[in-house]
């Protein structure tokens, strides 16, 4: 049985104390990490921290030292997610910090990706998601990619106000799978629909799958535009983005 | 040596993959009431621009957000780019030290350009029906600070004083000076209470038994403590919601506000427009008032949204079918049909009723609730008519009656159970206080009744408050009171044949002029082209009416014998009329409290004959005869 004294990382211990209530999970949290090394804690306290510089330089160092991929995974990067997970559930913190961390968490998971090329372990799928044109919301997508990522997609982000050019571009650049559109104002929806049509135009609408979210979208606009799908929120985004993946397979 | 088994890998996955489904169900959940762009800190963490943007102390640092928990902050939202998320002064651009505000929004001020153009970057919304030519009279702002950096009053606005002014007319001519303007807080003299009769027998559609909530048959929710069904009535200016329990028919509470649409035009042909244009907008602006007014309930009343099971809404036409989503273009062209009669005369639908989940059309209320429309008579003359006829017992009446909903659009419905005709005739605003030099709506400061005493006008006005302009009722009594002392002929001309413009209010320089009258005296005459042409396709003359029940908005608190006497009323002794208030709020309420009058009102608009006044061969010749003010004959031959 741990005690709190043991965890070297000061950031660490008042974090646990701070935000931690529950005592299964305060138990669990010093169990976990008393017994992790003090360069694990401090990438999972850059991360709870929100600062992906720092869990970027930590990660990079770790495995040139000859870290495990899979104990980086383990004991930075997941251990500090939870605590991040914990104190949003208690309103603590609110989305932006959430997506702050997930971003440290992804400059992390940067470096462990070709490693798992290495050993043939290819990403679920690669995904461009972007706001459509003239649109500047982008918290929905920013969860999306963040849930897309946590699933083993590689996802490129384009941010906001995005061109048909520029979706087209970036899906032949990567080779996506799968496009994915935001649009969050009723004035900026026919804008999907003139996306999709410049692939058809552009003879690439086969080569690519396209799912479509946003407040205002539906899945009747989603047909009527001929999306290949639209989800609610982003888990049904990444359900989708499997299933679509699967019809693909069929082929 | 690095080694990654692929389980193992997927494991992880796997595990992050939950741990992240939580945060998004959180999320989720959290942004039903604070912004998910607001950050620990209470900043704005949006690239775009919101009206609840506040510059922090220190300019570097990113704005604070102001806003609370009481709105959905979604209609707080722009599109305009914030620069960086940082508040930067534009120091590089070249601008005027003077600044335009209204609220806590400012922008610069530049020479040359409108109030109304200021509120329109700076997101205020003003009605107009005129397309900002001055003439319609409803961007009326108050300026409470920088009269002087505008130019003087126009000839538009020359009916307006001390800091009135016309948003579409004021221009600004000083860009040195700030300016702060406020559109008017409009408390309109609504109705929002009809005689009650109170409803004895209820069988509502939702029921609730041992526990559980049933929709007709259906089982959707557990009871939570309140059964409560609500219904809209959507005036064309003004709306009406009221709260109601469900379990033993009584309404908890009734309120009403301005249709906040009107930005789209005042009058029906303008919105269809204007929907037309810009689909989708006039709906999101109202589901979100409707909206903002349940939540209002919710807090006032201490019930959560989920008890409301039912909502029963009731409009003309084109208001309804806004509502339902649905197109509404074909009623703004001949035949002015709505898609739903059109796709109901084709055998297509069994009814013109419409029944849609609250969920879909974006309604708060149970997610499992329903929104029931009730059917439309024919053209313009749609659900708030049918509703009026549940309210005064159409299917009852046995003897020849009549239904007179004065407003902008004034619908009239003749008969008895067994046989009825309805008509609607577009009056237009005149009575309203469009098209009328000083005429205004029923907001505080319009005089609403008028007599002649002792050489001069003795009038009241709304609200006690200092007299602005003449509203409907009053113009009506002017005009009454100028025939029975001989100021005026019957053609509208005054005593002294060369006067163009007489004064009402010599104080506050209230005229009425030879053009209003000639406007009044159309609008009157679609009135009475209504009821006229009704009663004589019908075969009765006003002298069989039974009784004439007067709905509507100003209908209320119109002098019944000045209205006869001008011609703008049948001819129907005192006793024989009844005013029934907002019938189609009471209606309404019928409706939902009863699938009887539910079935009954669907079944009594199948036998209701349209009359389109129009191409009635001789409409011309009695409209200009409904010109005349006289009254109408008692007697047709």
């Amino acid at each position: 049985m741990a005690e709190i004294t043991d965890i070297e990382n000061e950031f660490i211990r008042e974090e646990i104390e701070e935000f931690l209530e529950r005592p299964n999970e305060i138990e669990t949290a010093i169990n976990t990490f008393a017994q992790v090394t003090p360069a694990m804690q401090e990438i999972a306290a850059s991360l709870i921290d929100g600062d992906y510089q720092t869990v970027d330089q930590l990660t990079r160092e770790a495995l040139e030292t000859g870290t495990d991929a899979l104990e980086i995974m383990d004991n930075g990067l997941i251990a500090g997610m939870s605590i991040v997970g914990i104190k949003f559930r208690e309103n603590f913190i609110f989305v932006p910090e959430v997506l702050a961390c997930a971003r440290a968490m992804k400059t992390g998971m940067a470096y462990i990706e070709p490693i798992l090329s290495a050993f043939g372990i290819e990403p679920v799928g690669i995904v461009v998601m972007g706001t459509v044109k003239g649109d500047l919301h982008d918290i929905g997508k920013n969860l999306c990619i963040m849930m897309l990522r946590g699933s083993g997609f590689v996802v490129h982000d384009l941010n906001v106000d995005t061109s048909e050019d520029e979706f087209i571009d970036a899906v032949e650049e990567h080779r996506a799978d799968i496009l994915g559109m935001s649009a969050l104002l009723t004035t900026t929806m026919p804008n999907m629909e003139k996306t999709i049509e410049a692939f058809i135009d552009a003879d690439l609408r086969d080569d690519v799958k396209i799912m479509i979210g946003g407040a205002p979208v539906t899945q009747e606009f989603a047909d009527d535009m001929g999306a290949d799908g639209y989800g609610k929120n982003a888990v049904e985004c990444v359900e989708l983005a499997k299933r679509l993946l699967e019809e693909d397979e069929e082929f | 040596m690095q080694q990654i088994d692929k389980e193992e890998y997927q494991k992880r996955i796997d595990q992050i993959t939950e741990l992240f489904a939580s945060i998004i169900d959180h999320a989720d959940e959290q942004s039903t009431y604070r912004c998910p762009y607001k950050n620990k800190e209470d900043r704005c963490t949006a690239k775009f621009g919101c009206r609840n943007q506040r510059k922090p102390d220190n300019r570097k640092e990113r704005l604070i957000c102001g806003g609370d928990y009481k709105l959905d902050y979604r209609q707080a939202w722009e599109t305009e780019e914030v620069e960086g998320g940082m508040a930067i002064d534009d120091e590089n651009t070249e601008h005027s030290m003077g600044t335009v505000a209204s609220d806590d929004r400012t922008r610069n001020l530049s020479v040359g350009k409108t109030i109304f153009d200021y509120a329109d970057e700076l997101e205020i919304q003003l009605p107009t029906s005129c397309l900002r030519t001055g003439q319609c009279h409803e961007c009326i702002v108050e300026i409470k600070q920088g009269m002087e950096a505008l130019q003087p009053r126009n000839e538009a606005e020359s009916f307006l004083q001390d800091n009135y002014r016309l948003a579409c007319q004021a221009v600004v001519s000083d860009a040195d000076i700030d300016i702060d303007f406020s559109p008017l807080r409009r408390k309109p003299q609504i109705l929002t209470n009809s005689n009650q009769t109170p409803i004895i027998h209820i069988d509502p559609i939702v029921t609730c038994q041992s526990g559980v909530v049933y929709y007709d048959r259906e089982s959707i929710d557990k009871y939570r403590g309140h059964l409560y069904g609500l219904a809209i009535d959507l005036g064309t200016t003004t709306v009406v919601i009221s709260l109601v329990d469900l379990e033993n028919g009584k309404s908890i509470t009734t309120s009403a506000f301005e249709n906040p649409q009107r930005f789209g035009g005042s009058d029906i042909m303008h919105r269809i427009s204007y929907d037309g244009a810009h689909h989708g907008e006039l709906r999101k602006a109202l589901i979100n008032a409707i909206n903002h007014e349940i939540l209002q309930m919710e807090e006032q009343f201490g019930f959560v949204r989920q008890e409301i099971y039912e909502i029963v809404a009731v409009g003309n036409s084109t208001m309804r079918d806004i509502l339902f989503k649905i197109d509404v273009q074909s009623i703004g062209q001949k035949p002015y049909k709505s898609t739903i009669e059109q796709a109901y005369l084709a055998g297509e639908l069994s009814t013109t009723s419409l029944t849609e989940k609250t969920r879909r059309l974006g309604i708060r209320a149970n997610p499992k609730a329903k929104v029931y429309g009730l059917p439309l008579i024919a053209g313009h003359v749609g659900a708030d008519a049918a509703a009026a006829l549940v309210a005064m017992d159409m299917a009852s009446q046995k003897e020849t009656v009549m239904l007179v909903d004065v407003g902008t659009n004034t619908e009239v419905v003749i008969g008895h159970a067994g046989r009825m005709l309805a008509a609607s005739c577009p009056a237009g605003p005149a009575f309203e206080g469009g098209l009328i030099k000083y005429g205004m709506p029923g907001y505080d400061g319009a005089i609403e009744s008028v007599r002649w005493a002792d050489g001069q006008f003795e009038y009241d006005t709304i609200g006690d408050a200092q007299a602005q302009g003449i509203c409907g009722s009053g113009l009506i009594d002017l005009l009454a009171e100028l025939r029975r002392y001989n100021q005026m002929t019957a053609k509208g001309v005054f005593a002294d044949k060369r006067q163009y413009e007489l004064t009402v209010v010599p104080e506050y320089g209230i005229t009425l002029s030879r053009e209003d009258v000639s406007n009044l005296a159309q609008a009157k005459a679609a009135n009475y082209c209504g009821q006229f042409i009704l009663m004589r396709h019908f075969g009765v003359s006003p002298l069989d009416i039974t009784e004439c029940y007067l709905a509507g908005g100003f209908a209320n608190y119109v002098n019944v014998d000045n209205a006869i006497q001008i011609g703008f009323l049948t001819p129907v002794s005192e006793n024989r009329i009844t005013k029934i208030g907002n019938a189609a709020i009471q209606g309404a309420r019928e409706v939902l409290l009863s699938r009887q009058k539910r079935e009954s009102i669907e079944h009594l608009v199948k036998s209701i004959d349209h009359v389109e006044l129009e191409t009635t061969p001789d409409f011309f010749e009695v409209f200009v005869e409904g010109c005349q003010f006289k009254p109408m004959p008692s007697v047709f031959r």
